[in-house]
């Protein structure tokens, strides 16, 4: 199965628990529904299926005027680049809304469009930044067990909420545990598999870098610890935090192209409680290639990497 | 004139009328002492357009205001206090001390949100009026910009928006040729207002907003015409907003208009009774005109003893 089979089919599944839910947005019923993200939910679910004009910015207070009349919504959107549009809704609106804390749930979907070759627009890639201005809930979904965690229990929940697929993995064979060794409260983290070499946290949509990366450390004799970090802005790090002063070895990968990086805040609650934890930092900094039709895809070197393991870590700590 | 104020509805009106104006007056007085902290955009001259679109709504419609917001609320709410209250930040003012003036709203009188950003109230609207369609709820949305905000994209796309999902709204365009200190020949090209609303599907219409029999009657059609036709209908009110001054300094030593945006209106005093200009821009000299001199200051003299009263 692929990711976008499982994002669609756990959509479906969640929605039929609330036919009342109203779902709109540009081609959402109409064409390949958003590439397939919301084939079928007109016919199978019993929601109201609403084929919008483009006009983002309104759609985005629509959503939250439908939230405050009591009416849960969902708006899809086929690239986040257009919810910079929306952004006075996304603040302001957003402000006025979570004071009166209405029941209602509105959720919006925008694909991140990190399959790269869009050119210099149409690869923003930087969903931190959108939750950031006004601490939005906002969580990435990258695998089997996230979609089901996070699609399942907050697609349609009281509040408001941004959830983003990443357009670059639609078509990838899904990653698909059938269990975690721990996660956070609010599925803020999902620690995949524990090990006690060296702890790789994947920020963003880094999670297909970092199972790959831990294939090979695993090839090589290492044993690795795998998290995936899905919440957009600060969350409580708690067993995370745990974890990485356990290992003492820590791979950041994130692959925001945002200059505030959610993993910074991170390193800085570890190193408030512990500085002598090791640490690889792998990110993103800005360059003229980012404005040309590319690859648009934090690339690691793994070879790289398992050599800064074998003389840095190791002379510290093995 | 043969004067339309007559019966007992006729008096109900004018004291509400008169009402929203020496409330207004009242909050202005304390406002240039410096009793406020929040910015508040005073709406003198512009009480007629609030009192006819508050007397149109019935039990399941909604209003959704923006920044200038004061005259809708005190005619929503029955308590002058209560609008003092909420300036003052207290929590028995109406939106509990949380809301202050440019966001006030109050749901138990029908108006849930109030935006400060130009142009916002109008999708937020939309989809008001969707859930209601959604609930199968009879109402009509009543929304409320002006000739600023309709610049923004938002009026055209919520248009849009309201003509293709059916939704019964009607959008109050309050025209004071102001946005800021800018008139609008300073800022923009003329914006056909009906042509634009026929070009999308909608209703338009307009009304002298100093008149208030008017208001009363075109805004009770207008509603109807949103519920009947389900769509949006855009109706243009032109006001004059009082309060505006003229400043005297080295660059203008003949004096400068500035027109009144907002905070205490310096100009506008209680002492000098309720009517602002004596010509026909003032909606409660036109009224005077009507009924008399002597009727209308003895209702004068009622209104402001009952909410000094209130307020004691």
């Amino acid at each position: 199965m692929t990711y976008i089979q499982r994002l669609n089919s756990q959509i479906k599944k969640t929605l039929a628990e609330h036919p009342d839910t109203v779902v709109f947005g540009q081609n959402v019923g109409t064409g390949s529904c958003l590439s397939g993200l919301t084939r079928g939910i007109e016919h199978e679910t019993g929601v109201t299926v609403l084929n919008t004009p483009n006009a983002e910015n309104t759609l985005v207070g629509v959503g939250f005027g439908m939230m405050m009349g009591g009416v849960n919504s969902i708006y899809f959107m086929k690239q986040i680049d257009f919810l910079l549009l929306g952004l006075d809704h996304l603040v302001n609106t957003y402000n006025f809304v979570r004071l009166k804390n209405p029941e209602a749930s509105f959720t919006i979907v925008p694909v991140i469009v990190d399959n790269g070759y869009q050119g210099l627009q149409s690869s923003f890639n930087s969903f931190g930044d959108i939750c950031s201005i006004a601490r939005i809930d906002g969580f990435t979904v990258t695998n089997g067990y996230d979609i089901d965690k996070i699609i399942g229990q907050k697609l349609v929940a009281p509040g408001f909420r941004i959830i983003a697929p990443s357009q670059r993995l639609f078509g990838s064979e899904l990653y698909d545990p059938e269990s975690v060794t721990g996660h956070g409260p609010d599925y803020e983290w999902f620690h995949y598999q524990s090990g006690n070499d060296v702890l790789v946290i994947c920020f963003n949509y880094t999670l297909p870098q970092g199972l790959s990366l831990v294939e090979t450390m695993e090839s090589k004799g290492l044993s690795a610890s795998l998290a995936g970090v899905n919440r957009q802005t600060p969350a409580g790090w708690g067993a995370l935090i745990d974890e990485a002063r356990r290992v003492r070895k820590v791979i950041i990968l994130d692959d925001t192209k945002s200059v505030n990086r959610l993993s910074n805040d991170f390193l800085a609650s570890l190193y408030v409680v512990d500085n002598n934890v090791s640490v690889l930092n792998i990110g993103r900094d800005f360059n003229t290639d980012w404005l040309k039709p590319q690859k648009d895809e934090l690339e690691i070197d793994a070879d790289a990497i398992l050599k800064y393991i074998g003389t840095v870590f190791t002379e510290k700590y093995l | 004139m043969k004067s339309k104020i007559n019966g007992k509805n006729g008096e109900k009106l004018l004291f509400k009328l008169l009402r929203l104006r020496i409330g207004q007056q009242i909050i202005n007085e304390r406002y240039k002492k410096g009793d406020f902290k929040p910015p508040i955009h005073l709406a003198f001259g512009h009480e007629a357009v609030a009192l006819a679109v508050s007397e149109a709504m019935t039990a399941n419609d909604q209003l959704i205001l923006s920044h200038r917001n004061i005259h809708y609320n005190l005619a929503r709410s029955s308590s002058l206090k209560k609008e003092i209250d909420e300036y003052l930040l207290s929590p028995d003012g109406l939106g509990g001390g949380q809301l202050g003036s440019m966001n006030l709203a109050c749901a138990e009188h029908g108006v849930p949100y109030t935006s400060s950003i130009l142009g916002n109230n109008l999708p937020v609207s939309a989809g008001f009026a969707l859930a209601q369609n959604q609930k199968k709820q009879d109402g009509v949305l009543f929304v409320v910009t002006g000739d600023g905000a309709m610049e923004e994209g938002s009026f055209y796309e919520s248009i849009v928006f309201m003509k293709t999902f059916k939704l019964p709204v009607v959008i109050v365009v309050e025209d004071n040729g102001w946005s800021l200190a800018t008139r609008i020949p300073e800022r923009r090209s003329n914006i056909d207002v009906a042509g634009m609303a026929t070009a999308l599907g909608a209703t338009s219409c307009s009304v002298a907003g100093n008149d208030i029999h008017a208001c009363v009657e075109l805004f009770a059609v207008a509603r109807e015409e949103a519920r009947k036709t389900v769509g949006p209908v855009v109706v243009t009110t032109s006001v004059t907003t009082f309060g505006y001054w003229t400043m005297v300094n080295d660059d203008h030593p003949k004096g400068k208009f500035i027109n009144y945006h907002a905070g205490p209106a310096k100009t506008i005093s209680i002492d000098d009774g309720p009517i602002i200009e004596k010509n026909d821009e003032d909606p409660l000299y036109r009224l005077e005109c009507e009924i008399g001199t002597t009727h209308f200051a003895g209702v004068s003299e009622r209104v402001r003893t009952a909410l000094e009263e209130e307020l004691s």
